[in-house]
């Protein structure tokens, strides 16, 4: 009660923030969820850790609307006709992105935007069509204050496409997330240039490699924190399993992989199943809400996110004596003996209510959250122990990047001088992308917008939280902290 | 064979299009009073080590797949035509090997004639060429060097072989005519009907040690003017 008191007294949370934390507060109250003593150990221990996703959990984690289908079909809940006109169709977004639940209360998917804006744009001047973006996408940022929400863009190059991404270049938000789907052999040479000249600007969109993440479902998405995840679906859980803390727990690396790691994954395994059950017996979801109902989502098309973070300092827990993650064949060769353990685990665990996945659980490199300290993001290299080269750098990249399936990425701040030669830095995303590296974020060194896991925040926003002050975007209080506690202003500065 | 090399860069993105890998030769046989790297000027220097092309060629690989391509420069770079001739074959050969093409560039001052090279120029995908001045007069105060006639002859030889990969011209007001440059380059374009781009470089004094050490940074405005002109005449323009 202590908590929700000072919830309700805060004066560094806004209104809208205090009614979010306020429902998570209530929904923790509840206990549903069947928790055996192991599980009970390894949650206290921080090793399994649901990302406050709440006890009693009442909608899938990441949902992701086939909005195609929506524009053409309208929406009979929402009261809206298929939109005939560019101001009914942004008009329609705006209402429909406003009802789609997630974790964060926001949509995290806003679609593939320019294909959606493409047909209605037809015989508009670029300044009209630039005009009314501006405007949808300043409703987009006040509104949905919270940067884990992404918009798709590509592989085709299109004039919505390149149109939103000049808008963005002016306006320079942290929501939403872009990210381009390249296909070196859709995509041509100038629209990639393009977005890699905005997202040294204002640091988005983001580089998917599209040919690769193509082949984990029939239609995918990128949300929120860069999340591969089917259209039509989504996933209903992200819970992640922490190896350094589980590492800590022996100095014996027979006895991490044969025995703790499989111990705590089954027990990881079978809470989300658990959650999994609540969501679609028990909370009403799939019977009740209109998104299911009109064939938006259905419950075939969702997924479960098995997430793992810190694999670099598990590895160099059990390396020898000054070997690391990202640059030492030592460290590398153990990190892919507890990747294939990993693998092995999701591969024969049957979850249920995931036809899409086989019956499996999903992995996934999740990014952290702001209270991990000394643990790196999913699959990455430690901030300060990058190797020089930043060939080397994106080839460890991708020996790690095969085994993930529904997201995992680097973060490069490249030098200012990128800028004027985009084609550059295209040429270095074509060679990391033919190695098998699947996604790609970058910002120039000296942007004010700055990713920090996977999500954008402004240096400048997180300056006034820091002092004390409200601030918009609830990103904000947890990039905040992790921009300090994860060092992220030492990234290394790629120069090109 | 080996040639001096002076330092390898394995992400370039100044030395021609896309990311390259840069190789800089020790030894020039020109000396600009805008040069920003004298230290490569003298035709031995113990900072560069005599490198073989296979050396270099494994140097080379271990940027692919993320270059485009290399590009030699200097010093002067056409002064060991056939170590280059040389390298460029075995990269055509790596190129093979690897299934990655890479294109092979010339950086060059322009004052060895490249038709007397063909063997090395059918290995190699293009020049940069310096067009340092016009006037003989100005070319030898910028250079000290006997006169620009070759540089010219290989501007014309270059482009009629569509060799020519780009110009460039560094951008001193008064101490560079580079109207006049422009104005010829023009004329020329115009009389083989082919054109190459022309990059404007803006001079800065810094890492200069020649005799513009302690002259300005040229000016936005000076620099908007010489765009204006090249456009004026129809040339493909961009800045550098």
């Amino acid at each position: 009660m202590a908590d929700i008191y000072s919830i309700v007294t805060s004066q560094k949370l806004s209104y809208e923030q205090k009614v979010v934390a306020l429902a998570h507060a209530a929904e923790d109250t509840l206990s549903v969820l069947p928790m055996p003593e192991r599980t009970k150990f390894y949650f206290a221990q921080g090793v399994i850790c649901n990302l406050n996703e709440g006890n009693a959990p009442y909608r899938p984690r990441y949902i992701m609307p086939d909005y195609q289908k929506a524009v053409k079909d309208g929406v009979k809940f929402l009261e809206l006709a298929p939109p005939q006109d560019f101001d009914e169709l942004l008009t329609f977004l705006q209402v429909l992105y406003r009802h789609v639940p997630s974790i964060t209360t926001y949509p995290v998917f806003l679609g593939d935007l320019d294909k959606l804006i493409e047909p209605f744009i037809v015989g508009l001047s670029d300044s009209e069509v630039k005009r009314k973006l501006r405007n949808f996408l300043i409703y987009l940022d006040r509104t949905i204050t919270d940067s884990f929400c992404h918009a798709n863009l590509g592989p085709e190059a299109t004039r919505a496409g390149r149109l939103i991404m000049e808008v963005d270049c002016e306006l320079a938000q942290a929501v939403p997330n872009l990210t381009l789907k390249y296909d070196p052999s859709i995509t041509p040479d100038a629209f990639a240039e393009q977005a890699i000249y905005t997202s040294l600007c204002v640091a988005n969109p983001a580089i998917c490699n599209d040919p690769l993440n193509a082949k984990t479902y029939d239609r995918y998405g990128i949300s929120s924190c860069y999340n591969i995840l089917p259209i039509g679906g989504g996933s209903y859980t992200l819970t992640r399993i922490v190896l350094p803390r589980l590492a800590a727990m022996t100095n014996d690396k027979k006895e991490f992989l044969e025995t703790l790691l499989p111990e705590a994954m089954l027990c990881m395994a079978d809470y989300m199943s658990a959650r999994i059950r609540f969501i679609v017996e028990k909370s009403g979801f799939f019977e009740s809400h209109f998104l299911v109902k009109e064939g938006f989502v259905s419950r075939e098309r969702f997924v479960a996110m098995f997430g793992l973070v810190g694999l670099a300092e598990a590895a160099n827990h059990f390396a020898p004596e000054g070997k690391k993650y990202g640059s030492d064949a030592e460290a590398d060769d153990i990190a892919e003996q507890i990747m294939d353990a990993i693998t092995e685990f999701v591969n024969q665990y049957e979850c249920p209510y995931c036809d899409i996945a086989n019956h499996h659980l999903l992995l996934h490199a999740q990014v952290g959250i702001d209270t991990d300290y000394g643990i790196t993001s999913g699959i990455r290299i430690p901030v300060g122990d990058e190797p020089e080269s930043i060939y080397d750098h994106l080839r460890h990249s991708s020996r790690f990047h095969r085994y993930i399936p529904t997201g995992c990425s680097d973060i490069l701040p490249f030098d200012i001088t990128g800028k004027q030669n985009p084609a550059a830095v295209l040429d270095i995303i074509k060679g990391a992308f033919s190695l098998g590296q699947k996604y790609i974020a970058f910002y120039a060194s000296d942007s004010d917008l700055v990713r920090i896991t996977g999500y954008l925040v402004k240096r400048s926003e997180i300056e006034k939280w820091n002092k004390g002050e409200t601030v918009l975007q609830n990103t904000t209080q947890l990039g905040a902290p992790t921009y300090a506690s994860a060092h992220l202003a030492n990234r290394k500065v790629r120069g090109v | 064979m080996t040639a001096p090399v002076r330092k390898i860069i394995s992400q370039s993105t100044v030395d021609g299009p896309g990311n390259r890998t840069a190789i800089f030769l020790q030894g020039c046989n020109i000396r600009c009073s805008y040069c920003h790297n004298p230290e490569t000027q003298a035709m031995e220097d113990a900072e560069a080590s005599e490198r073989t092309v296979p050396e270099v060629v494994e140097e080379i690989r271990k940027s692919i797949p993320f270059i485009r391509g290399i590009t030699v420069s200097g010093g002067e770079c056409m002064l060991r035509a056939e170590w280059l001739k040389e390298l460029f074959t075995a990269v055509r050969h790596l190129s093979d090997e690897t299934g990655h093409f890479l294109t092979c560039l010339i950086d060059s001052n322009g004052t060895v004639p490249f038709s007397s090279h063909r063997p090395l120029m059918d290995v190699c995908d293009g020049v940069m060429l310096d067009v340092k001045a016009w006037d003989s007069v100005i070319y030898q105060r910028l250079t000290q060097s006997a006169n620009n006639r070759i540089v010219k002859d290989n501007l014309t030889w270059l482009l009629q072989e569509d060799k020519l990969t780009e110009v460039r011209i560094v951008c001193v007001p008064e101490m560079v005519d580079v109207e006049v440059i422009l104005n010829n380059i023009a004329q020329i374009y115009g009389f083989i009907g082919k054109s190459a781009p022309i990059k404007l470089i803006r001079f800065r004094p810094h890492g200069v040690i020649g005799a513009l050490s302690a002259y300005p940074v040229t000016s936005e405005e000076a620099m908007n003017h010489y765009i204006s002109i090249a456009e004026s005449l129809h040339l493909p323009v961009r800045k550098g």
